[in-house]
């Protein structure tokens, strides 16, 4: 269950987590206990973290699902996530996608210069000259069972993007 | 017969790092096998400055905590077969390993290797503890400042306790200029107050912070002053007999031998 209400637009307003505070909060905008409806239950995945800061060296994210960080991921910062993991910022530390075993899954960042990414169990590190990427988006994913790294098409409508 | 030395300070930033990862170059630059402990847990920083960052999968923890071999988490060198550095751990800090697992790695690593290298940790805490727990014998590295003289001091005593007597000085950052303009100490007044042997004099050189941020070792710049004062502390190590280096290059003499490339 969770805490919700329909707007007069006909948009679903409601908040996710049910910690004590968000129950708090619900509770003084006057939302009340719906059930979600089953389209948008469809378009939710529980299993993602947000983080809204950057990621400091020394500083490790380990969870079982997609992670999403809004902020740059330093050197000597980590992500372990059993899911995708999303950087909306530059991505400079060690990242490891798919941990327990998911070769779908993808890791994609505004700037992708990781020091060393994995993906299940691949390893991949930059090559030694100090050549960076493209100015622009880019997503590495596994494909013909290696780690493939490709400008970021969004416009691609081809199916899922990661 | 292997050594396991331990390259400790007491003040940050004197040169602990650069100097393990110029000595274990030399060594290795000389055949012989070696490998870097970096036993600074939480701000890891050997890696970086050996260019090996990028290849680190597990570390010193994972080894202790027996989550791989040994074998596994050493990491091997860019340039010299005989060069291995075991990273410390970035996520975690000191408490995650104990003098007695240091210990142990250390005599494990010893099995294999001619020279153990390991480089301690800023403070005098439980960093400090664990790198010098495995350790026969120290090098303490000092600059010519009273605060780096004065923690070098405490350092000396507290291997003392520990039963590591003796420990050889380096003297890093020296400005030969400064020390006969009397506007630093010299290696004299450094000597005086720590009563330690002397194991070399490095000079103050922008090509230390040059090659350290390429990730080379300054050691292997056969022109670089540093290098030439690294390569001679190395061949100290290896229990040759080389003079100090003559700092004093201000004379004409002197001047010109490096204007012809002698120096």
């Amino acid at each position: 269950m969770f805490y919700g209400e329909w707007n007069n637009d006909g948009f679903f307003r409601e908040l996710l987590t049910v910690t004590p505070e968000t129950k708090n909060n619900a509770r003084e905008l006057w939302l009340k206990k719906v059930r979600r409806p089953k389209e948008i239950d469809e378009m939710i995945d529980d299993n993602t973290i947000l983080v809204r800061r950057t990621l400091r060296s020394g500083q490790k994210i380990h969870f079982d699902g997609n992670v999403v960080i809004v902020g740059d991921v330093n050197p000597g910062a980590e992500i372990v996530a059993s899911g995708h993991i999303i950087v909306l910022g530059t991505l400079r530390g060690v990242v490891h996608a798919g941990a327990s075993g998911d070769e779908q899954a993808a890791v994609l960042a505004f700037r992708l210069q990781p020091t060393q990414l994995r993906i299940a169990n691949h390893i991949t590190r930059p090559p030694d000259d100090e050549s960076t990427g493209p100015e622009q988006p880019e997503i590495a994913r596994i494909k013909d069972n290696v780690v493939t790294i490709e400008v970021f098409q969004s416009s691609d409508r081809s199916g899922n993007l990661i | 017969m292997s050594e396991i030395i331990v390259v400790t300070s007491g003040k940050g930033g004197v040169g602990k790092t650069t100097t393990t990862a110029n000595l274990g170059t030399g060594l290795a630059s000389f055949g012989h096998k070696v490998v870097l402990v970096d036993a600074d847990i939480g701000l890891r920083n050997l890696d970086v400055v050996m260019g090996l960052e990028n290849r680190i999968v597990y570390d010193i923890t994972d080894v202790t905590e027996g989550h791989c071999r040994l074998r596994q988490a050493l990491i091997k060198d860019k340039r010299y077969e005989g060069l291995f550095l075991l990273p410390a751990a970035q996520t975690k800090d000191k408490t995650a390993v104990s003098p007695d697992q240091m210990k142990k790695l250390c005599a494990d690593l010893a099995q294999e290797f001619e020279y153990v290298l390991i480089d301690c940790p800023a403070g005098i805490e439980q960093g400090f503890r664990n790198a010098i727990a495995g350790a026969q014998k120290a090098i303490v590295v000092t600059t010519p400042e009273v605060a780096a003289v004065r923690d070098a001091d405490r350092v000396i005593g507290l291997l003392e306790a520990a039963e590591l007597r003796n420990p050889a000085l380096i003297i890093n950052r020296i400005r030969p200029k400064m020390v006969r303009h009397g506007d630093m100490m010299g290696i004299e007044d450094i000597i005086d107050i720590l009563a330690v042997d002397l194991l070399g004099v490095v000079p103050e050189d922008e090509q230390v912070v040059i090659s350290t941020n390429r990730g080379e070792a300054v050691v292997c710049d056969e022109r670089s002053r540093s290098g030439q004062a690294y390569r001679n502390i190395v061949r100290r190590i290896k229990g040759e007999a080389v003079p100090m280096m003559n700092l004093d290059d201000s004379g004409i003499f002197s001047r010109l031998r490096r204007i012809i490339g002698l120096r």
